[in-house]
């Protein structure tokens, strides 16, 4: 009992120490081979580490919910690159043209309710088709990034608007729109989660749908409720990251996905459904920038990162799968 | 990894040699973070050029970052190279335009930033120091004079039809050589159709596959302007396997070792000579120069010339 205890508080646990293990190996590491004068766990670096996961960020709170569901969405990145080429297309629309600068709350709306409309779609169709959620984003994956390239073909959306950047690098008390949107989202998403019924019904349908059934959780709207919400997360992350830089390729927000899935899974969030925790998702998120970062302070290539990450993520899982073993005589750490 | 080992070992040597030293500032910090090193073979020349020009001059350390072609990644590697506070930063931009308001925080935080080898949009001329690298507007107008001149060679300069693949869209590099070209083209030989334009992305598997396709949708090719010798090869490969490589005068640009290759063996017409070592030392040049408070002018061009079947033996084979 008491060993079942220890294995859960290890597991629930893990992510920070993950972190903490990070923090320490780079700032030894940097400080030997490292050509920066600046300590690795300087504030501005971690203020601008977490900036850096804002996009990632703010679509893995989506993910977590839609995988506690029970269900996965692929099609993420193609949404972060729709709504951003809606969102920069329609700054430069003549009929907006003599609102000025109030364009720019008009553009964020429309790649808002671009995502929202393209989850909802997501969710309509695991709705009434009954297909597994995977293959309907698979799909949905493909077909908006087809939208992306018939809105403007294989050229870049573009439309600077030095109004826009420069609210979008604001600050307040050092911490920049974007961190300041990560953090605002994890909360509302944990509230959500936790002391809303909609959140307990999360759990529920994801840990076992028929007995949500039974229990007359009308699953269908509820998967679609969450398909929605996960796709106004990706449009979000895409109106804070894009306003900031204003231009969009249509390759843009490719892989995203897996990103974002590795994010969640590191978390500890169960890809079966039915267990997670969205404070644990973005502490996998911290953890993945940090990574990609600390390999980059110590002059590891990009083509590094990617193996390092890749590797963890299967020894994490491998370490979770002992964990949740049933006894503790088959615990091995 | 063993480059940043190398280049604390130079940087301790240069420390110990420091007093004597002639320089009256210095070390110079500089930080590049590049666009798609691994993509081709004259990226990986260039970074290798570039480390090499720098461990050459001791009174300059590098921090080399590659942007892997993800424009979010480099946009957080100008962030974390502003917050390294490097002296001076070098960019190859994935995206001309994405990248300018990172620039601009670079240049708000009284970094100079050099641009190389493909310039950025014009908005964001204000923020940086200079530009370094080839024309690329004139490349792509020397590419349509060496079609232009074969055709007329070949006597087929009234009723030639090209076909166009152009590199990556959104790079600067290849929106200038397609634009150069493309303007050049009806002023030197006004009768040639161009039938299409295609991008490439500067791989030569999807130039293939777009020469293929192009075979089949028209019969008569009789030119083909690629955006580089990669691309250029790549639909040479296609025309050949169709038995039609014959008909068709292949024009490039940046020679490449595969395209120099091609044109000993006949196959391949002509390209423009652009040597990435070149490339990279100018850059590296440029930072210091602008560092130094040199006047350095804002567009800072390296010459690249026209090479064909019947000069090549004027040029060394690329080496990449």
């Amino acid at each position: 009992m008491q060993k079942d205890t220890r294995a859960r508080l290890i597991k629930d646990g893990a992510i920070w120490g993950f972190i903490v293990l990070e923090l320490i190996f780079f700032s030894v590491a940097g400080h030997f081979l490292s050509l920066s004068e600046n300590a690795f766990m300087d504030l501005e670096n971690m203020l601008l580490l977490l900036k850096q996961s804002a996009p990632i960020g703010i679509i893995a709170l989506g993910m977590t919910m839609v995988m506690i569901n029970g269900n996965i969405d692929l099609s993420v990145g193609a949404i972060f690159a729709l709504s951003a080429v809606v969102m920069l297309d329609s700054m430069g629309w003549a009929v907006f043209a003599p609102l000025g600068d109030w364009v720019i709350p008009i553009s964020w709306a429309l790649a808002l309710l671009t995502g929202m409309a393209l989850g909802a779609i997501n969710g309509l169709i695991v709705w009434k088709t009954g297909v597994d959620a995977f293959i309907v984003t698979l799909g949905s994956m493909l077909g908006f990034r087809g939208l992306v390239f018939m809105y403007n073909g294989e050229q870049p959306t573009f439309h600077l608007n030095w109004t826009m950047v420069d609210m979008a690098q604001a600050s307040v008390f050092g911490l920049q729109t974007p961190s300041l949107v990560l953090i605002a989202c994890t909360a509302i998403v944990w509230w959500i989660l936790n002391k809303t019924i909609h959140g307990r019904n999360v759990y529920a349908v994801g840990d076992n749908r028929e007995a949500a059934v039974n229990a007359g959780i009308r699953v269908g709207p509820h998967m679609m409720i969450n398909f929605v919400i996960i796709g106004f997360l990706a449009a979000l992350s895409s109106v804070v990251f894009y306003s900031a830089s204003g231009s969009v390729n249509p390759n843009d927000g490719m892989l995203y996905e897996l990103w974002v899935i590795t994010a969640v899974v590191l978390g500890g969030t169960k890809l079966t459904g039915g267990k997670g925790s969205v404070i644990a998702t973005f502490g996998g998120v911290i953890a993945i920038q940090l990574l990609r970062k600390g390999l980059g302070h110590i002059g590891a290539d990009t083509a590094m990162v990617s193996l390092v990450i890749g590797s963890i993520l299967i020894v994490v899982l491998y370490l979770d799968k002992q964990l949740n073993r049933k006894g503790a005589e088959d615990l091995k750490l | 990894m063993k480059i940043r080992k190398t280049l604390s070992a130079t940087t301790a040597v240069a420390a110990m040699l420091g007093a004597g030293a002639a320089f009256a500032q210095g070390p110079y910090t500089i930080g590049i973070t590049q666009n798609n090193v691994g993509v081709d073979s004259y990226q990986t020349t260039y970074e290798k050029a570039f480390i090499a020009a720098a461990e050459k001059n001791e009174n300059v350390e590098t921090v080399v970052l590659d942007a892997g072609g993800d424009v979010a990644r480099q946009i957080a590697q100008m962030q974390d190279l502003i917050q390294q506070e490097v002296d001076a930063i070098i960019i190859w931009p994935t995206n001309g335009k994405a990248v300018i308001p990172a620039v601009r925080e670079a240049h708000q935080a009284g970094i100079p930033v050099v641009v190389t080898n493909s310039n950025i949009a014009e908005e964001g001329f204000d923020f940086v120091s200079s530009f370094s690298g080839p024309d690329n507007i004139t490349q792509g107008a020397r590419a349509a004079e060496i079609m232009c001149d074969r055709f007329k060679d070949l006597g087929i300069a009234g009723e030639a039809q090209i076909v166009e693949i152009t590199g990556q869209p959104g790079y600067t590099t290849a929106i200038e050589r397609s634009k150069g070209f493309t303007d050049r083209l009806p002023e030197v030989c006004p009768d040639v159709t161009l039938l299409e334009s295609q991008p490439g992305d500067w791989s030569r598997e999807k130039s293939q596959k777009v020469m293929e396709a192009f075979l089949v949708k028209y019969d008569d090719i009789d030119g083909v302007y690629a955006g580089d010798d990669n691309m250029g090869v790549g639909a040479l490969n296609a025309a050949k396997a169709a038995g039609r490589a014959e008909d068709i005068t292949f024009v490039g640009a940046t020679n490449f070792a595969v395209g120099y290759e091609a044109m000993e063996r006949g196959e391949y017409w002509g390209s423009i000579y652009q040597s990435p070592v070149d490339d990279a030392e100018a850059a590296l040049q440029t930072a210091i120069d602008v560092l130094e408070g040199k006047d350095v002018p804002f567009l800072n061009y390296f010459d690249t010339p026209k090479i064909t079947q019947e000069n090549m033996d004027q040029f060394t084979k690329p080496v990449f």
